[in-house]
């Protein structure tokens, strides 16, 4: 190495400095690139850090050429003078960045050709801003070579950048709620991108290989492949990855794809990851059958008899209503204090429906002949309110007849063994959300068959044990719907 | 260390005279010993550890308002001295009870729900070899026969389901029935897989399903226990009374085994010589005792045994009431087959539409015997099944034509199941063919049914194979049967929970279930 006898100007040391730096960077990538072996968590959390520094060197970047620009017009020339300090800037933070994103791929099992460039797109932007900072301060070359530097810089990061959005958001992220026009106009094909890739008069091509195409793309694709593995085509499927070849042909149960597709979703070696939606029962029997087959690409596609078709059954679900605890008590306010005071004295007996409605349930039947017309008549102020009213084996008569008349919103009214009679049902009339009525152990007569016949929304008219016969003959609407 | 640095007493003042605040503070720190660290230390670690039992009395300081998936959590606090009192359900639910029929010892479906032509057909011959691959059995060893169905099945009701001769009564409810072929279990042993079947967990420590039930909800009728338990068939199950305990919870919603013959619980009636009121002032003093205990300990366990005393005397006449079927007309005795002089399931029968009627919230009977390997006459698929038969299917029948008279069907939710399936083949227990047929466990496959509050009727749901060996449509788990239980009460089952030793614990474990949405009416 020859020494310089002047000390070279600061500029020029730091520039080494930082080529130096960049080389190490280029040499660390070179000797370890991401395998997709996954590794330390130390690495991997350092690594996350990757997405929140990256996008400072990007702005710095960007801002240059707008600081070149503006400061064109004399009276912006100061703004000049930053310049030679965001270069250094940029470069030691898209440097930072790199080693962060390295750190990322080589831990967190990234490989593929997606990751690839990206990697070398960052470094390449580090290197970039070094040539023009070396251009714009020092070397002073030919007139052209600092703009067009920066136009090229500019350039690398946009695409670094696109290309990392494509890793972490799919690879048209971009393109994918294009309009339809905007996409004909670039010339993007309107439908979806997912093409049948094998020939589906085969087997594989039928029924396999879109199974790892819905389930498996993302990670074991041709953009990643986590643990060296690849899905997406038969040659790579049956060279396998990290752990050995995925497929035993001829042998399912001692294939280790189909070991971890069949897996507890909660099994740390399950596959797709918990998360992740896993294979239908119809998907994991093809997969088992081709493989007992001889997991062969050529098998004809309606080679194996009773094999399942590809389409995942719909599974039913219930959803849980979610609850709004302010909605909830704002709904429940115009009440409140009547609910609070007669709940009170009613323990157990006078509630809300459910937690998330302002209708209130009220059950007296395990108090029996403890409550009466008088009780009854208290909780006059929330009879609109009441949707279910349980008064059986109470001792309430035909003076309550008008409180239940005004239960607007009930759906169910049981007066099981009470002495109530027609009189009492001449007035539920009104009663037009009536789902349920239980009469059973009443003195009733089919008198009341009457009125129970206008109720719109009535499903069930319980009459056993009344003086309605169990063969009367009932008008159209109420058949079907008496239960004795 | 010498002794002398030990204990404040032996210490001279550690802050010598004309010293400043700064000086002063840092020499009392000094001060500190190990073993004062140590002290402390290991005090914080159990507070800590306290911490995060919990208890739904005592209202943790900053207890977290929203659960581990950010939703807003349900609170299940009481006033501590109505530890039962009713609260409203998460959503509007169909089911406001439950009657759980619990046939211990696993009843075959293959004699009863799940026909199989294929199996009669190929009936005495050798089981293949892939029934056997990796499989333990209780007692099976060697390649066993395969056993066809040993009574004939027919098709029955509007919905067409194929039921055996054995259940004529229950036959004429068909249509109300919903039947799931399809569940399974991972226990093979009875204790465990009746824990698992009750408690959501195959090991003891854990709150029955009555007990969450009743944590949830609350009972109507608080002279009456909310989780009452009838056993019959002359042995307790092999679980125990673990299987209805209340496990973590506080023991105030443990299930209460009452006795459908002569005292409902025993020694419940007053002594000759004490009257109600000399056992009320009793009562008086001991509970003025137990609140002094509560309010220098704070232990919830204090007011589960106040509130207990308070029941118990509210039940002398209640529940002797309530349990007395001798007030029953003769009519409905003989449409049970109950006979109020013995103990039997038709009474429990009896008793179970009794307390449903006065607000009792979840009602558990046990019925023994339904363990037919083969190997006497009673417990045998020819002999003793055709008498469990007889002694269950007309006090079912009679219980749900009673409840859907009475309206209570639409509110109820009947539950009828054993805790595993049977096997396809023919027990031949140490490699002999035994003198009586029987079949041993299979947890892979076995029946259940559910009528009412909520559940789709006359249908059926899951397939078993050509065997009845194996599930291959639609399995359920016992955890998605209790989660669907839950959902037809009103509550989603990650939401009814209890935070306890740092976890939101749940009647459906930590394994992801699922409710079976396709039965719900």
């Amino acid at each position: 190495m020859t020494l310089p006898v002047r000390r070279a100007p600061l500029r020029l040391r730091l520039g080494l400095l930082a080529l130096a730096l960049i080389l190490l960077l280029c040499a660390l990538l070179i000797l370890f690139p991401p395998d997709g072996l996954e590794r330390a968590s130390w690495a991997q959390f350092i690594g996350r850090f990757h997405l929140l520094t990256v996008h400072f060197p990007i702005a710095l970047v960007l801002l240059v050429p707008i600081l070149e620009w503006t400061g064109r017009n004399p009276r912006f020339s100061y703004l000049h003078s930053s310049i030679d300090f965001l270069w250094p800037l940029a470069m030691l933070s898209s440097l930072a960045a790199a080693t962060l994103g390295w750190c990322l791929a080589r831990s967190g099992a990234y490989s593929g050709r997606l990751v690839t460039q990206h990697m070398w797109g960052g470094v390449s932007v580090a290197a970039a801003c070094w040539l023009c900072w070396m251009l714009r301060g020092y070397f002073h070359g030919p007139r052209l070579a600092y703009p067009l530097a920066l136009v090229a810089t500019v350039g690398l990061v946009s695409w670094t950048g696109y290309r990392g959005g494509q890793l972490s958001q799919g690879e048209n992220h971009l393109t994918e709620h294009m309009p339809v026009p905007l996409r004909k106009l670039i010339g993007l094909s309107s439908g979806s991108t997912a093409l049948p890739r094998s020939n589906p008069a085969y087997f594989y091509g039928a029924h396999v290989e879109p199974i790892f195409i819905t389930h498996c793309d993302s990670c074991h694709g041709p953009d990643k492949q986590k643990n060296r593995l690849r899905l997406d085509t038969y040659e790579a499927l049956m060279r396998g990855g990290k752990h050995g070849p995925a497929i035993k042909a001829g042998n399912a149960k001692g294939s280790e794809l189909f070991r971890r597709v069949t897996l507890s979703p909660s099994d740390d070696d399950a596959m797709p990851p918990q998360g992740k939606r896993p294979l239908a029962a119809n998907e994991v029997k093809l997969l088992e059958l081709w493989i007992a087959a001889g997991a062969s690409s050529t098998l004809p596609a309606n080679a194996i008899k009773d094999a399942p078709t590809n389409e995942v059954p719909v599974v039913a679900e219930v959803t849980f209503p979610e609850i709004d605890p302010a909605a909830v008590t704002q709904s429940r306010a115009p009440l409140a204090q009547a609910v609070g005071q007669l709940k009170e004295r009613y323990p157990s007996v006078l509630d809300y429906e459910s937690r998330g409605s302002a209708y209130l349930a009220l059950d007296a039947s395990a108090l029996g002949p403890r409550f009466g017309d008088d009780d009854l008549a208290a909780l006059k102020p929330l009879s609109a309110q009441i949707v279910i009213a349980d008064l059986s084996r109470t001792a309430i008569t035909d003076r309550s007849a008008p409180l239940l008349g005004a239960m607007k919103h009930a759906r169910v009214l049981r007066l099981t063994e009470t002495k109530i009679t027609d009189a009492t049902i001449s007035t539920l009339g009104g009663l037009d959300q009536l789902e349920s009525l239980d009469l059973y152990g009443t003195a009733v007569t089919p008198a009341s068959l009457k009125v129970v016949e206008s109720l719109p929304k009535l499903r069930h008219l319980y009459a056993g044990a009344t003086k309605i016969p169990a063969d009367a003959s009932v008008s159209d609407s109420l058949k079907g719907k008496l239960v004795f | 260390m010498s002794d002398s640095t030990n204990g404040a007493t032996k210490l001279p003042s550690p802050v010598p005279a004309g010293t400043s605040h700064r000086e002063e503070r840092f020499a009392l720190l000094q001060a500190q010993t190990r073993r004062h660290f140590l002290r402390s230390f290991t005090a914080g670690v159990g507070s800590m550890f306290l911490g995060t039992l919990g208890s739904p009395f005592v209202s943790t300081v900053g207890a977290a308002e929203r659960g581990i998936d950010g939703s807003p959590r349900l609170e299940f606090t009481r006033d501590p001295s109505h530890p039962l009192s009713v609260l409203p359900p998460q959503f509007a639910g169909r089911a406001k009870r439950i009657i759980y029929l619990h046939m211990a010892g696993a009843p075959s479906q293959l004699e009863l729900f799940d026909h199989k032509p294929d199996l009669t057909r190929l009936d005495g011959q050798q089981c293949p070899a892939s029934f056997l691959a990796g499989k333990r059995f209780a007692f099976i060893s060697g390649v066993p026969k395969l056993l066809g169905a040993q009574y004939p099945f027919h098709q029955s009701g509007k919905s067409g389901q194929w039921i055996s001769d054995r259940m004529p009564h229950l036959e004429k409810h068909i249509d109300d029935l919903c039947l799931i072929k399809s569940m399974r279990t991972d226990q093979f042993n009875h204790a465990p897989a009746q824990l698992l079947v009750q408690t959501g967990n195959a090991r003891l420590g854990y709150p029955s399903m009555g007990s969450w039930v009743i944590y949830g909800l609350g009972t109507e009728n608080q002279n009456l226990p909310g989780f009452i338990v009838l056993v019959s068939g002359g042995n307790q199950p092999d679980g125990g009374k673990q299987l209805w305990g209340s496990g973590f919870l506080p023991s105030v919603y443990q299930g209460v085994q009452c006795r459908s013959h002569g005292e409902p619980v025993l020694y419940l009636e007053n002594p000759s010589d004490v009257s109600r009121p000399l056992r009320r002032r009793m009562l008086d003093a001991v509970d003025e005792i137990n609140r002094q205990a509560y309010a220098e300990f704070g232990n919830p366990e204090t007011v589960t045994r106040i509130a207990q005393y308070e029941m118990a005397f509210r039940m002398q006449m209640d529940a002797t009431d309530a349990m007395d079927i001798h007030k029953e007309s003769p009519a409905v005795l003989a449409a049970y087959g109950a006979n109020p002089a013995e103990s039997s399931f038709a009474n429990n029968c009896v008793v179970a539409r009794r307390l449903a009627e006065r607000g009792v919230r979840f009602i558990q009977l046990y019925h023994w015997g339904w363990d037919d390997h083969g190997t006497s006459a009673k417990d045998s698929l020819n002999i003793g099944f055709a008498d469990r038969c007889r002694e269950t299917d007309q006090p079912i029948a009679a219980l749900l034509t009673d409840l859907k008279a009475r309206g209570m069907l639409e509110d109820t939710l009947v539950v009828w199941g054993g805790e595993f399936g049977r096997t396809s083949m023919r027990e031949n227990r140490n490699g002999q063919v035994m003198q009586f047929i029987g079949r041993d466990h299979n947890p892979g496959a076995f029946t259940i049914w559910m009528a009412g509050g909520g559940i789709k009727p006359g249908m059926c749901y899951g397939e078993t194979d050509a065997m009845g060996y194996e599930i291959v449509k639609d399995p359920v788990e016992v955890r998605d049967l209790h989660a669907t239980m839950l959902y037809t009460l009103g509550f989603d089952h990650h939401k009814l929970n209890y935070s306890f030793q740092g976890l939101e614990q749940k009647l459906t474990s930590v394994k992801p279930a699922r409710v079976v949405a396709e039965v719900l009416a």
